[in-house]
């Protein structure tokens, strides 16, 4: 017997990652915090710890919502202050 | 058993004619657990015959978070396994065509951690014509309509959506309306005119999906004024224990029975009516908000209230969104959306 898949092709992603640095040591980082509600605090403690051991300068910058995509201004803000951002979320 | 995977449904799998096929799917990661109809060409052909004229190939929409390209092709095979006949492919291809509205936030609906479902409500002449049901148990089984064209879409969602639990489906308890959420509107007892017309859309059929919880019950077999029956409704609305109670822009989605809309509309009041006074009574004091939710998407206005004032459960009436559903006896339901989707009406158009 032959049946179709049910699942259809999928499109091109919008957007692929940018290279990771070798080395974060003097590096500008961002941390996007979703404002789930434990995740400004994992993230501002992931923030203290890597300023501490790399002593790159970190920025701390939160979403409006974690249900939405990210608005294009803090985005904006991220491309022109920083080099790298992490992110994470945490109910 | 499968010799080959493919992703596209043009590329033909080949199955054992004795193999258990809610095996064979699950090894792929498909289907929802339950039988289903083997999506042969022959019986996909068929199922296209409900949008014939249309280019099977056709992308109707790209569906989030595994950006899946819903085609004609795709959405009937996911019809055959379901259940659906061809009269429901065109409402079937229109709730896709409404999942991926920029306003109802789809790619947030199927990643987060609440139990939220795309529930698909029909409208219009196509209720008849194709079968729906929006009578008595509306919400349950027995209609196949109803059934088969509520599993498609959750099937689509978890073929080409990858709406897969643990995955593309974050849902920490998952939840009975995402196997099928589908309901006709009942026109027929409804006081008021229809509801995609009472939102903007004017056109012989129409569907409609919010993104919301399961219904919860509103029984009142005493009041014979509206508001003994809509003050139970905004009892069922003032909660912490939902989502909307955090944001403003979050809306509910009252069905009402044609028993409890009559009793509203004898009195004279409109659907506007019912939905303003359920704007005014369904409140809980700003500070108990406050308390419970240490972020809220609330408007400027909402946020500036006092710990001491009574702030509504939602930002405007016009988020109280009101239609009648059900049959004989006097239960309504409210369904309280996930938060950050808005609910959207569009025609049926295949």
């Amino acid at each position: 017997m032959q049946i179709h898949p049910p699942t259809g092709a999928t499109s091109t992603p919008p957007a692929s990652l940018a290279p990771t640095p070798a080395v974060l040591a003097g590096r500008r980082i961002g941390i996007l915090d979703n404002r789930k509600p434990n995740a400004g605090l994992l993230l501002a403690r992931l923030a203290e710890r890597l300023a501490a051991r790399t002593g790159a300068e970190v920025t701390l910058v939160q979403t409006k919502n974690a249900a939405i995509p990210c608005e294009d201004q803090v985005l904006g803000r991220l491309v022109e202050e920083v080099e790298l951002v992490l992110t994470g979320t945490a109910d | 058993m499968i010799v080959d995977r493919a992703g596209s449904p043009t590329d033909l799998l080949e199955v054992d004619d004795d193999a258990d096929l809610i095996e064979v799917l699950a090894s792929l990661g498909w289907g929802d657990g339950l039988p289903v109809v083997a999506p042969t060409p022959e019986r996909v052909e068929a199922m296209l015959a409900g949008c014939s004229g249309h280019d099977p190939e056709e992308v109707v929409a790209t569906l989030p978070p595994r950006f899946g390209q819903a085609t004609r092709l795709a959405i009937a095979v996911n019809a055959v396994m379901a259940g659906c006949l061809p009269d429901h492919l065109p409402v079937l291809v229109s709730a896709v065509r409404a999942l991926a509205h920029t306003d109802l936030n789809l790619r947030g609906v199927n990643a987060t951690t609440h139990c939220v479902a795309p529930l698909l409500v029909v409208h219009g002449e196509v209720v008849r014509s194709a079968g729906y049901h929006g009578g008595l148990g509306a919400f349950g089984p027995g209609s196949r309509a109803n059934a088969t064209t509520g599993r498609a879409l959750r099937l689509i969602l978890l073929h080409v959506a990858g709406a897969t639990p643990g995955d593309g489906d974050a849902s920490t308890q998952g939840g009975p309306a995402k196997y099928g959420f589908c309901v006709a509107e009942n026109l027929e007892a409804s006081p008021w005119t229809g509801y995609a017309a009472s939102v903007g859309v004017d056109a012989p059929s129409a569907v409609t999906i919010h993104c919301g919880e399961a219904p919860h019950n509103v029984h009142d077999m005493e009041s014979s004024d509206p508001t003994g029956i809509l003050d139970k409704v905004a009892s069922a609305m003032a909660t912490t224990a939902q989502n909307n109670a955090c944001i403003s822009q979050g809306e509910y989605l009252v069905a009402l029975c044609p028993e409890h809309a009559a009793t509203c509309a004898d009195a004279g009041w409109s659907r506007g009516d019912v939905a303003s006074y359920l704007f005014q009574r369904a409140r809980l004091p700003v500070g108990e908000l406050k308390q419970a939710f240490g972020h809220r998407a609330w408007a400027p206005w909402m946020q500036a209230l006092q710990d001491g004032d009574a702030a509504p459960m939602t930002g405007h009436p016009d988020n109280i969104r009101i239609m009648v559903v059900g049959g004989a006896g006097r239960h309504s339901s409210v369904i309280p959306s996930w938060g950050m989707t808005r609910s959207v009406t569009i025609p049926i158009e295949p």
